[in-house]
């Protein structure tokens, strides 16, 4: 039965274009429920649906087995049309009121330090969880990490990365750079430490409500992120034959993390530099991130 | 999402019967697919992952249609099309259909009708739609293996039953058991009958406790003696069906292997003895089912030969534990001192954090994440304030 013949989900609005696929508020018809129904394109090769397509879905109805509370739930795959070359995919996920990117617009007075702990825990918690489940999300930001009405994070938008790799060479989507790692910038093999990073910079921006480094190319977001942190001294570029040169970057004035956000506390810019921490090896964990210092204070209103 | 276990009433209720094909012949339908798959899957070089896999998809999918709308032979072909996706170990749909059609006869590859691939590549969809997407599937092999690993005494009658135990898990794909119960106890049912059947009774274990009464009490919950022995009568019943094909290399094992173990009580409430119209000695049937013709690996055996026999006679990767006898058996490795897994109940969700290896995992990880192929640490999660 197809997903459009079943009456099992009734659309309501479009509540997201992210750069994949389209994403539906519906009611579950059965259960009364809201769901969030994404509808993803998967092109059918020669041998029908790819097997990265496969291994990446079988992975994620894996992962919801275990009712992580910070992933968001995945209730159901159905399939639409069928068309020649191309399979149409519903992915049925649990509806969420907001994302972050609203819910930081929703407060424009600011959060106090008790709720980025809380937030940034929960976030931590949830990739790592991926992480021990071998998967690196690739493109954390505010737009893919949801919030529940009573303020709780829930991880969406990953899984899919080889899918979606597939269809980006069909469709000329912009990315957005902003929360990126240097390595995946300068075309680095990367893994599971590019998400910390992007956690890095998410953090600072619940303290100062906008984003840390608002790049437009490859190279302007590097400039802006050395802008910050500073440049790293030679010896740390990468080593790999690698187009963007060490000594292609000027940096002259250096604006610190604490000029941007003067509401953070010490163990907060302490966990945040080394989640910002250029060299890939040496950024924290999230696990490690997890027992930072900044997660054992008492909860103090900063 | 639909949990993929039924009892033996709704088993008795599928789309099939309620579309006029008796249980018996279901049953020999289902036989016959999943062997299908086994057969071609073993000739292509596939593992037995992929292979249990495929079957296990095929039983569920027939537990939403009717072998009247979806010929078996194509639904066999399908299923291991896409576990072989699955898997990671993909074959060409041209290539499963060259191979199942040179097991089938030309009357049985009717069914796949003017255009085989079209056919296969359609019912794709419907298999995928049917199953909803849940195409991660686990096997009692990797827990005979694992729990082989926790018994004590003699190494080589434990290899022995660990043999016997991996051949009856192969065998069990033929029935509905998949359908029915949980990896883990099948596992430990087989490993139940083998120990039986090969006389190699575990008095020891590893991780023993006052609490554990049978070595099985470590790793699964509830599993009482007419479960499991429901679990071994429904495989042994494979070896008294006259259709069974024989291995030509079969020893002269008799198929009343039930006869063997006397402790082996009637399930049902129903004495089990071969009926007279059998011939007790497999080597004495009729001429095997002429639809699926024989390979010197054929994993169905017929009857479970004798222990001794088995990693010579059965060469596919079915056929044994992978690499042949499992190299820990040649003695306990340092590494197994440590108290045995967790315990979980048989009604049960996979254990938290299992692994799953997305394809290409990333090269490298911290230090903290576990190396790939081995299951991440549990940990506790940091529950929201
Ligand atoms: N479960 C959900 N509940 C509510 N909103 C959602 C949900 N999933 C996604 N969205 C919204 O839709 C947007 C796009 O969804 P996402 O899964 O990120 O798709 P894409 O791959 O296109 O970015 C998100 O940024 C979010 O605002
Ligand atoms: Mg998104």
């Amino acid at each position: 039965m197809s997903f459009e013949k079943s009456h099992t989900y009734e659309a309501l609005n479009r509540i997201g274009r992210g750069a994949y696929g389209t994403v539906y508020k519906a009611k579950d018809k059965k259960t009364g429920n809201d769901v969030a129904l994404k509808r993803v394109c998967v092109p059918l090769s020669e041998d029908g649906i790819p097997m990265n397509t496969l291994r990446e879905i079988s992975l994620l109805r894996q992962l919801n087995t275990h009712d992580h509370p910070n992933i968001v739930r995945l209730l159901d795959v159905c399939h639409g049309q069928q068309m020649e070359r191309e399979l149409i995919m519903y992915l049925v996920f649990e509806h969420v009121e907001q994302d972050l990117s609203t819910y930081i617009e929703r407060h424009s007075k600011g959060f106090s330090g008790v709720q980025i702990r809380s937030l940034s825990r929960e976030i931590l918690n949830g990739v790592d969880f991926l992480h021990s489940n071998r998967i690196v999300h690739r493109d954390l930001k505010p737009q893919n990490l949801l919030v529940t009405h009573d303020g709780h994070i829930k991880l969406a938008d990953f899984g899919l990365a080889k899918t979606y790799d597939f269809e980006m060479k069909l469709t000329s989507v912009v990315v957005t750079l902003w929360y990126r790692a240097p390595e995946v910038l300068l075309g680095l093999t990367y893994a599971t430490p590019v998400d910390i990073w992007s956690i890095g910079c998410i953090i600072v921006e619940l303290y100062s409500l906008k984003p840390l480094f608002c790049g437009e190319s490859d190279g302007d977001q590097l400039s802006k992120i050395f802008r910050v942190l500073g440049k790293p001294p030679e010896s740390e570029w990468p080593e790999e034959n690698i187009s963007i040169k060490w000594n292609s970057f000027n940096v002259n004035s250096q604006i610190s993390i604490d000029r941007i956000c003067p509401n953070i506390c010490e163990t907060a810019y302490d966990l945040i530099m080394s989640m910002l921490t250029f060299n890939p090896k040496r950024r924290i964990t999230a696990l490690e991130a997890l027992n930072h210092r900044f997660f054992l204070e008492e909860p103090i209103n900063t | 999402m639909p949990g993929w276990y039924y009892d033996k009433k709704e088993l008795r209720h599928s789309p099939s019967a309620q579309d006029g094909i008796d249980y018996k012949t279901e049953m020999r339908y289902r036989k016959e697919g999943a062997r299908l798959i086994i057969n071609t899957g073993s000739k292509m070089d596939l593992g037995y992952n992929t292979m249990a896999t495929g079957v296990v998809y095929y039983h569920r999918f027939y537990m939403f249609h009717s072998f009247k709308q979806f010929p078996r032979y194509v639904t066999a072909c399908c299923c291991l099309f896409l576990a072989g996706k699955v898997e990671e170990t993909p074959k060409k749909c041209k290539d499963i259909i060259k191979t199942a059609k040179s097991l089938l006869t030309d009357q049985k590859f009717t069914t796949f009708g003017e255009d085989p691939k079209e056919e296969v590549m359609t019912l794709e969809r419907i298999l995928l739609q049917t199953i909803k997407f849940d195409l991660q599937v686990e096997h009692p092999y990797q827990y005979l293996l694992k729990y082989a690993k926790c018994l004590k005494g003699d190494k080589q009658k434990l290899q022995k039953m660990v043999q016997m135990a991996w051949t009856f898990v192969n065998d069990s794909l033929c029935t509905t058991l998949a359908l029915q119960w949980e990896p883990e106890i099948i596992a430990v049912a087989l490993m139940y009958l083998a120990g039986k059947l090969s006389k190699f009774e575990v008095v020891d274990w590893m991780g023993r406790n006052t609490k554990h009464c049978r070595w099985w009490d470590m790793f699964v919950e509830d599993v009482t003696m007419d479960l499991l022995e429901d679990i071994c009568h429904q495989v042994l019943d494979l070896y008294s069906q006259s259709d069974a094909p024989i291995h030509p290399d079969s020893p002269p094992l008799h198929s009343n292997a039930k006869q063997q173990m006397p402790s082996l009580r009637p399930s049902n409430g129903q004495e089990k003895t071969l009926s007279p119209d059998r011939p007790p000695s497999v080597n004495a049937k009729g001429p095997p089912l002429s639809d699926v013709p024989q390979f010197p690996y054929q994993t169905f055996t017929g009857a479970p030969p004798p222990a001794a026999a088995y990693a010579s006679v059965f060469p596919s990767s079915m056929a044994g534990p992978p690499g042949g006898p499992p190299p820990h058996l040649s003695g306990p490795p340092p590494h197994i001192a440590a108290p045995p897994p967790a315990v979980f109940s048989y009604v049960n969700h996979p254990p938290p954090f299992s692994t799953v290896v997305p394809p290409g995992a990333p090269p490298y990880f911290p230090a903290n994440a576990p190396p790939p192929g081995q299951p991440p640490q549990h940990r506790p999660y940091y529950p929201p304030q």
